[in-house]
């Protein structure tokens, strides 16, 4: 197993409950494929520095999990074709640090 | 005389002028590699106080010979201030 870092964001127009329930499905995605979800922090909405494609602001989500190279093929399959996504990007950790906290963040 | 007393004064605040935050006016500057050693503060993608510190007004990264950082923690910058920018953070 492998740890893993995904930070995804989420175009602003969409209604709070919508982007629950599309984080809660990339979780259940990561949980389904041999994966196990540790913590997932919520950014909230941002500034881009810049704009991409004509948008400025977009909500962040970070989700840091376990996993294999089949769950995050699975999942960037998935996140590939969904047009509520701005961006997104997965990161190979060695350790997962929990301590470092580096932006204001809610738990839920 | 006044035009040749200005160029001299010109030339004196080159040589001491900046290149950045990190060198020292009298260009003799630490070769210590401010990211290494104990205590030192952890280059990630999500540390953006750290990573702006090491880009240009324009965004571009510093090179070395400004900052002397040392060549690992120059490669694990260049990588971690890549992915911010792809996120847009900065």
């Amino acid at each position: 197993m492998n740890c893993y870092e995904h930070t995804l964001i989420i175009k602003q127009e969409l209604p709070g409950d919508q982007v629950k329930t599309l984080i809660s499905k990339y979780q259940n995605l990561i949980n389904k494929n041999s994966g196990k979800v540790i913590k997932t922090e919520e950014w909230g909405l941002k500034n881009f520095s810049r704009s991409i494609k004509n948008i400025r602001k977009g909500f962040y989500y970070h989700i840091k999990f376990e996993g294999s190279g089949k769950t995050i093929k699975e999942l960037e399959k998935n996140q590939n074709i969904d047009p509520s996504l701005v961006r997104f990007l997965t990161v190979k950790v060695k350790e997962h640090d929990l301590k470092n906290v580096y932006f204001e963040k809610k738990e839920f | 005389m006044k035009r040749k007393k200005n160029f001299r004064n010109k030339k004196k605040d080159s040589k001491n002028s900046k290149l950045s935050l990190f060198q020292k006016a009298d260009l003799k500057f630490s070769r210590e590699c401010p990211l290494s050693g104990k205590d030192a503060p952890i280059v990630d993608y999500k540390n953006i106080k750290l990573l702006k510190k090491y880009i240009s007004e324009s965004g571009r990264i510093l090179p070395t010979r400004v900052t002397s950082v040392s060549m690992k923690k120059q490669r694990q910058l260049s990588k971690s201030i890549k992915r911010a920018r792809l996120l847009a953070l900065i």
